[in-house]
């Protein structure tokens, strides 16, 4: 019994979410830094008649996998799961505990790393070893900087992990399925339904070319700069978050994590900085240009051709060639 | 019902940022501090159910050095009756698990049905204080809310967010704890009567030593940013410098040259 990694698998309608491969690749990878091996690395998976995903999940990176199954775990709600997963980590004692940074991730860690007494390391992007410590590498001021933090002496060391940090686990292991039936005690959160957001309005998943403006351009009137250029274009306007919180433009325009996804084939980023968040939703761009006044912004670094300077110059600018070429 | 907002001064995300000379956070000599923004919908969300009647009381906390009354100050003109401020230089630097036991010591003896915070700070991002005080409290919490809503039966029902244009609706029975995502609302800003009632309202003042944590309630347990760096390059852009007019004919090229929309 015990061992060395543990980590929280997630799984959406029978079948096992993606950040659990990245997690139980990223416990591969760093498990020989600590003397450990793959017989070290187990799964915690609570939920509900899910055994064909323990199945899946013991083949292919777990040694075993903590099965808690429980009506009230059908659907993931943070009271119920926390127990569960604390459960199984004080009956484990693992030196390293790992949740992807998603939704339900970032919701469950900070009530079990609390109930467990543990310092908790956000969205990393990398765990090493260094000087006979772990260190774990996060980014702060929304991308800004990397923090390296040593979360110190007690155990374990909790951390949820930035999609993307490690490739899927790749391997086969022979590992063992085990059913564990903790106490969950009284539940006061109750999972309702997931359903859809908004929709409607521009499909900008369609558009070859997008010009994004984000707080940078700072007002809603002030979006007809972009709107041009866009226009002269041929495209569709893009936003970061701030953008449409502030009813700047529609939700419909957001770009990123938590609006969509899009691959044009030219993607102009005006006023943004580059949080992960949006980085994740217009990266696969054909060709990205990323115009903005401060030097050290995020965003020129997954820009193939940057500007540093204003907007408010730069833009109108490229409107007018744009417009000559095109003979308009 | 009594509503708690947790709140915390952070950096203008405009800032001039540098590391400090330890290497170890930013240099905070050339920085200007607002309201987190997140915090804005958090307020917002429990002013709403005041202006209801469906709250009698909102207090707003911070656990922070001395300049964070300003934004408890802000706080108060936007309309929260009265404050708390937890105040330490040392929190900066502090575990938020030992910052969410602070909080928890600060309002212990009170009531508060419902508390709610941002769902991150602009600054560190942790996007931890929410849950750690709701399992410490034993609470139920519900992170990234995109709506609140209070029903019958002593329950909270929120919708999260989640990826891909998609929202979990989950019940939380009262009290609770909620971690606010930006766009659940329209922030109002201060009145200049709010400003001038701010003055006359109350900010409780409490220290660490006060609320029972010495000086080794932080980092004792060897928690610590060992450094802060500049994030990798990446693949690097290629950068364009000179007056807007030639940029752009510099742009052109390489719109037309690499992508083929013109
Ligand atoms: C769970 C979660 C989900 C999220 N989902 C998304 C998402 O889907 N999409 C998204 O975009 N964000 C998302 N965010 C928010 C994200 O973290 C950032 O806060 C946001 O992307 C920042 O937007 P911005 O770059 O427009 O603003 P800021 O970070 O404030 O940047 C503004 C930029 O404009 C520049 N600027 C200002 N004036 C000028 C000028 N005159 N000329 C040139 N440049 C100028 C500044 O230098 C600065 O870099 C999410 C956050 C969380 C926690």
């Amino acid at each position: 019994m015990g061992c060395k990694i543990l980590v929280v698998a997630e799984h959406e309608g029978g079948a096992v979410r993606d950040i659990t491969w990245e997690l139980l690749g990223l416990a591969h990878a760093v498990a020989p830094q600590g003397g450990w091996g793959a017989a070290d690395i187990k799964a915690v998976l609570p939920g509900q008649g899910i055994g064909a995903v323990a199945a899946a999940i013991a083949g292919r990176g777990a040694a075993e996998v903590l099965l808690v199954e429980a009506p009230e775990l059908q659907d993931y709600a943070c009271d119920g799961y926390d127990r569960a997963i604390e459960a199984v980590v004080k009956a484990e004692q693992p030196e390293i505990l790992l949740f992807g940074h998603t939704p339900n991730g970032w919701d469950v860690a900070p009530l079990v790393a609390a109930g467990l007494g543990v310092p908790l390391a956000t969205e990393c992007s990398q765990i090493a070893r260094e000087d006979g410590r772990w260190l774990f590498s996060r980014k702060a001021f929304n991308g800004k900087f990397i923090q390296v933090l040593d979360l110190g002496k007690a155990r374990p060391l909790v951390a949820t992990v930035q999609k993307g940090a490690a490739g899927p686990f790749a391997g086969t292991t022979a590992g063992q399925v085990r059913a564990v039936t903790p106490a969950l005690g009284v539940l006061k959160a109750r999972f309702v339904e997931t359903k859809k957001g908004e929709a409607g309005g521009v499909d900008l998943t369609q558009a070859p070319v997008i010009v994004a403006g984000g707080r940078g351009v700072g007002a809603a009137d002030k979006f007809e700069i972009i709107k041009s250029l866009a226009a002269a274009l041929g495209g569709q306007v893009g936003a970061s978050r701030p953008v449409t919180d502030m009813g700047w433009l529609p939700h419909q325009h957001q770009v990123g994590s938590s609006g969509v996804t899009v691959n044009p084939k030219l993607y102009i980023a005006c006023g943004i900085s580059g949080a992960i968040q949006h980085i994740v939703g217009m990266k696969g761009s054909g060709y990205i240009v990323a115009i903005n006044k401060d030097a050290e912004a995020p965003i020129f670094g997954v820009a193939d051709v940057g500007v540093v300077g204003d907007l408010f110059e730069i833009v109108p600018a490229l409107t007018k060639a744009v417009k000559e070429a095109r003979g308009q | 019902m009594k509503g708690l907002v947790l709140i915390k001064q952070v950096p203008n995300t405009d800032s001039p940022f540098r590391i400090n000379s330890a290497g170890t956070w930013v240099d905070e000599s050339n920085l200007t501090y607002v309201l987190n923004d997140y915090d804005r919908y958090a307020l917002e969300a429990l002013l709403r159910l005041k202006d209801a009647g469906a709250m009698t009381e909102v207090v707003a906390l911070t656990a922070g050095p001395e300049r964070a009354s300003q934004a408890l100050r802000t706080c108060l003109a936007t309309g929260a009756d009265r404050a708390i401020h937890i105040k330490d230089d040392a929190l900066t630097a502090a575990a938020p698990l030992v910052v969410a036991r602070a909080i928890c010591a600060a309002i212990k003896g009170e009531a508060f049905d419902l508390i709610a915070c941002g769902l991150q700070a602009d600054d560190d991002n942790h996007m931890q204080i929410g849950g750690a005080v709701a399992r410490l409290l034993d609470r139920p919490c519900a992170s990234a809310a995109m709506s609140l809503e209070l029903r019958d039966g002593g329950t909270a029902r929120v919708e999260r967010e989640l990826e891909n244009n998609r929202l979990q609706v989950v019940d939380l029975k009262l009290p609770a704890v909620i971690t606010v995502q930006t766009g659940i609302n329209e922030p109002r800003y201060a009145s200049l009567k709010g400003i001038m009632a701010a003055k006359k309202k109350e900010i409780r003042t409490v220290t660490l030593a006060d609320l029972g944590m010495g000086a080794d309630a932080i980092g004792a347990d060897g928690y610590r940013t060992v450094r802060l760096t500049p994030p990798p390059k990446g693949k690097g852009a290629e950068m364009l410098q000179g007056p807007a007019d030639q940029v752009a004919r510099e742009l052109l090229k390489r719109i037309r040259e690499k992508t083929g929309v013109i």
